[in-house]
């Protein structure tokens, strides 16, 4: 039953990010002044919806752990932060590819908007990093205790648009500086992207699960984001004035695809090894 | 019959500095790596062009000093299972806390005073803003630093790589105070602008974080 729905909720998946794809790379209207690169927006912003949203639910979820101390939360937590990071990295990745074509440079290092998102990619990492090197009793109380840390400066990031000067531009939905076929692609995309994004935290948790109960402590956990970043370098040397936008736009459709789907295959290869530590633990 | 908070707190305070003036070990490792960090940095800049970086290079010194002493404070109580002795003890954790606080704290602020007149002889260094908001910013951005530190350094003992996971922990998490410190630093120093915003940005940093870590420290302290 679970897995025919987990199946059906993929297909679906699937049929809308296509769509939605298909919304912001055809349908949606050209931008007057950057062209064609506008649309690396499809992907970046829903990126960063999910990307905010997971750590929010792993900030629920980490109070609710030091709460309750049940085990679904903290396999919940663990699920959120690292895909969040996916989702973050997505972020991180497809907005200077952006930047280099609309501001001709790849980062700007005074602004508070790309520092605080950076910062909490960082912060992420670190929470990974703490899940990966403490002794198994403990990881679950202390990566809690981060979370709850790490979640007290996401408000900085929200507000450091309103109180720091910044090159980024200021959230736009609900203005009406967005061409209103704008902003309708832009939420059809933000919806695919948070049913991907439930997907692969399902996906993940069931995983997690798993582990947990096979009580494996060398669990590996990457960044996800290493594949797409591989794509970068060819990139970084060519001038803006040389260089079609499409390369860029294609360059920021390819750079988050990649991420997902590197992280899928990951997922894909954690799940086939644990399936089979699983059997051996039953056969012993 | 308990004792009053605060007379906990100041217990704790009184012992980690009585250990810290007989033993000294901490302190003259930190004072030794700060200087050398302002020799280091004298010889690679030239003079003139040092003073905008100069917020930045002071706090370098200082956010490095502390994360060797926040490990050691805790790596003091690790031996002869002092820890665990404190896990049974009915007195508060967030005592203890308070107190461990207040012991860097005062060690980390005897080290500046200490490593201002160095800043001042080998940078040339003289403040255009007034003095008053360059201490404020120091003792504010301090309190960020230890108060964040001596939690996490507590929660990095409990993990394997111990030492190492302090700065991976603290470092993120303080990156907007340091932020802010630096700004607020350069701002004073170089005269332009009013460190005005960094200091109520900090002031507020402070009571967020150090709220959060009292909530939080009996949970880090009795985590198995």
């Amino acid at each position: 039953m679970k897995t025919k729905l987990f199946f059906a909720f993929a297909a679906f998946c699937c049929a809308f990010l296509a769509y939605g794809t298909y919304q912001g790379l055809v349908v949606a209207p050209t931008e007057e002044t950057m062209g064609d690169v506008q649309r690396i927006f499809y992907v970046h912003v829903p990126a960063a919806t999910v990307g905010f949203t997971l750590f929010f639910v792993n900030f629920l979820a980490s109070i609710f752990y030091l709460w309750k101390r049940s085990p679904q939360a903290d396999a919940l937590a663990a699920t959120s932060a690292e895909v969040g990071v996916v989702f973050c990295t997505v972020v991180l990745i497809t907005g200077p590819i952006w930047a280099r074509y609309a501001w001709g440079v790849w980062w700007s290092p005074w602004d508070m908007r790309l520092n605080t998102t950076l910062m909490l990619w960082l912060l992420y990492m670190s929470y990974l990093i703490l899940r990966r090197s403490s002794s198994a009793g403990s990881t679950s109380v202390l990566a809690s205790s981060l979370a709850i840390f790490a979640f007290l400066d996401v408000p900085i990031v929200y507000m450091a648009n309103r109180w720091f000067r910044t090159h980024h531009p200021s959230p736009m939905i609900g203005t009406p500086n967005l061409d209103p076929r704008m902003q309708t692609i832009l939420f059809i995309n933000m919806l695919a992207f948070l049913c991907f994004g439930t997907l692969i935290a399902w996906f993940r948790y069931e995983m997690e699960r798993t582990a947990q109960k096979i009580n494996i402590a060398h669990v590996q956990r990457a960044a996800g984001g290493a594949a797409g970043m591989l794509l970068l370098p060819a990139m970084f040397f060519a001038t803006p004035s040389h260089v079609n936008p499409h390369a860029y736009l294609w360059g920021g459709y390819i750079a988050a695809w990649g991420i997902y789907l590197g992280y899928l295959f990951f997922l894909m290869s954690k799940l086939a090894r644990l399936k089979k530590e699983a059997a051996e633990v039953e056969a012993g | 019959m308990s004792a009053p908070f605060t007379k906990l707190a100041w217990t704790n305070v009184s012992k980690d500095l009585r250990l810290e003036w007989r033993s000294r070990d901490v302190f003259n490792s930190m004072m030794f790596f700060a200087l050398i960090v302002v020799v280091v940095f004298s010889f690679a800049f030239e003079r003139e062009d040092s003073k905008p970086v100069m917020g930045g290079l002071i706090w370098i010194a200082f956010l490095f000093s502390t994360t060797m002493a926040l490990n050691q404070s805790w790596a003091r109580e690790l031996r002869n299972g002092v820890l665990d002795a404190y896990r049974v003890s009915p007195a508060p954790a967030e005592a203890l806390f308070l107190g461990k606080c207040l012991g860097n704290f005062i060690l980390i602020v005897l080290l500046e005073c200490l490593m201002a007149p160095l800043f001042v002889i080998f940078y040339n260094l003289s403040s255009v803003g007034p003095l008053w908001q360059l201490v404020l910013v120091t003792l504010l951005g301090t309190w960020a630093l230890v108060v964040n530190g001596t939690f996490f350094a507590a929660m990095s003992i409990r993990t394997r790589n111990r030492e190492l996971m302090l700065p991976l922990l603290l470092l993120p998490i303080s990156i907007p105070a340091v932020l802010s410190m630096v700004t607020g630093t350069a701002q004073v120093l170089s005269g332009d602008g009013s460190p005005n915003v960094q200091l109520k940005f900090l002031a507020g940093f402070c009571v967020i974080f150090t709220t959060a870590c009292f909530l939080l420290f009996e949970t880090v302290l009795n985590a198995e």
